[in-house]
């Protein structure tokens, strides 16, 4: 189905109705970010996210509120900046002091330098557990990041209807990069032990047509560990793709190859 | 959010002051049970709380994003006591008779026009047609389940949810645009 059937089907999906078929049809235009589906999809959720406003008004019990404040309190407390000690303003002395006040006076001092430090040791912990559940957060993202993408390849690879492409190297001692070309939700590519790349270069794949010249498709880079795994859309028909190449290419890829292909699978 | 990512409490409690009564409103709706209901709220905001990074990546407005993960538990809480065989039936004095109140009229006014017009639409509707979107919406069932449920066909289950849908979409047109 193309966008335009799907259009209708988009506040459907929101709510949950679809049968399998239909789901399955839109979901694969969401995997491939389709630039008509996607916007329209989330503004189907805000629509039918609205029909709450048909629910009863209620209210909710006056202890809820306290409940949820109180669950959040601790989190609340590590983040919250520690406010800096004010340092007593230094009192007038007096003419008659005795001694035991200068000792009292003295041990109060050490007392309260050693609390200082004891809370600037605490600001510092702090800030340094802030900064470490920042790095933390930051990772978990990147983590959640590289599973969405290495679901939609995997979604790719699994489909029945995706054609799968070995895509041999000129270069014998190079690895075999693998292709999953899929109507709809574009075109998996995948490959393990492949060489590092100098930073100034990368890698460019592109859709060779029966006609006409090379179309770029994605530029990639192996991972630290020489994998590669991304997902690109298939930006023409597929019956007009007469093979797939990879070329290196200067970083930021070039509008067309500039150096002979490195890999290429014929497209039957 | 940005003031909840900081980890600001103020702010959380800001939310929960706008956004609480129409999320009770919706889980109890759909779970039917005003302690369950007041669990799920619990969790919906403390999972906002804690995952308020990924709402910022949606970059969306909240509250349908607030709106539709209560929604979820809820159905999921429904669903687990359907599975379950153990939904009972709530005698009247479940539901206490303090618990229904009508719109809060200092609420957001924004929120409350559009409520408006969401309300306006469903009683517009024909009784059966109504009935279908909100057993889809508040009993999470599929056009199949609704057509046994009402005993309709399912073709015609399709186009009342459908022609409702798309009714609503025009209604909220210029606000979700």
């Amino acid at each position: 189905m193309n966008c335009e059937q799907l259009a209708p089907l988009y506040e459907e999906y929101a709510l949950g109705v679809l049968e399998r078929e239909e789901r399955a049809e839109l979901e694969a235009h969401l995997a491939r970010a389709c630039p008509t589906c996607t916007p329209g999809v989330a503004r189907a959720r805000y629509v039918v996210a609205q029909l709450a406003h048909a629910s009863p008004a209620a209210q909710p019990p006056a202890a809820l509120r306290g409940k949820i404040m109180d669950a959040v309190k601790p989190s609340a407390d590590a983040a919250r900046t520690v406010v800096p000690i004010e340092k007593p303003k230094p009192s007038e002395p007096r003419a008659m002091f005795p001694a035991w006040a200068w000792a009292a006076a003295a041990a109060l001092a050490l007392i309260t330098g050693y609390t200082i430090r004891q809370m600037n040791n605490q600001n510092d912990q702090l800030a340094q557990l802030r900064k470490q559940m920042k790095l933390a957060t930051m990772q978990n993202q990147a983590l959640q990041n590289q599973l969405d993408l290495n679901r939609m390849v995997a979604s790719v690879m699994l489909s029945p209807d995706s054609l799968p492409l070995k895509l041999m190297p000129k270069d014998k001692n190079m690895p075999m990069v693998h292709a999953y070309l899929h109507p709809h939700m574009g075109v998996a590519i995948t490959a393990d032990q492949m060489p590092s790349l100098p930073s100034a270069r990368t890698l460019q794949l592109w859709f060779v047509p029966k006609t006409g010249k090379p179309l770029s498709v994605a530029i990639f880079h192996p991972d630290a560990s020489g994998q590669i795994a991304l997902v690109a859309p298939v930006n023409m028909p597929m019956n007009e793709i007469a093979a797939l190449a990879v070329t290196e290419e200067p970083a930021g890829g070039s509008p067309q190859p500039t150096t002979p292909i490195a890999w290429m699978a014929q497209v039957n | 959010m940005e003031r909840i990512l900081q980890r600001d409490s103020g702010a959380l409690e800001a939310l929960y002051d706008r956004y609480g009564r129409p999320v009770y409103s919706l889980v109890l709706r759909i779970a039917q049970h005003p302690s369950s209901a007041e669990e799920i709220v619990q969790d919906v905001f403390l999972q906002l709380w804690r995952s308020a990074d990924r709402f910022q990546i949606s970059r969306g407005p909240l509250e349908p994003w607030l709106f539709t993960m209560a929604r979820n538990r809820a159905l999921d809480f429904l669903r687990l006591k359907r599975e379950k065989q153990r939904r009972r039936e709530d005698s009247d004095s479940d539901i206490l008779p303090s618990a229904v109140v009508r719109p809060d009229p200092e609420g957001d006014i924004d929120q409350s026009r559009r409520a408006e017009k969401v309300r306006a639409l469903m009683t517009s509707l024909p009784e059966a047609q109504r009935r279908a979107i909100e057993l889809a919406f508040f009993e999470g069932m599929s056009h199949s389940e609704i057509a046994a449920a009402t005993g309709e066909a399912l073709g015609t289950v399709k186009s009342w949810i459908r022609g409702g849908l798309l009714r609503l979409r025009e209604s909220l047109g210029e606000a979700s645009s």
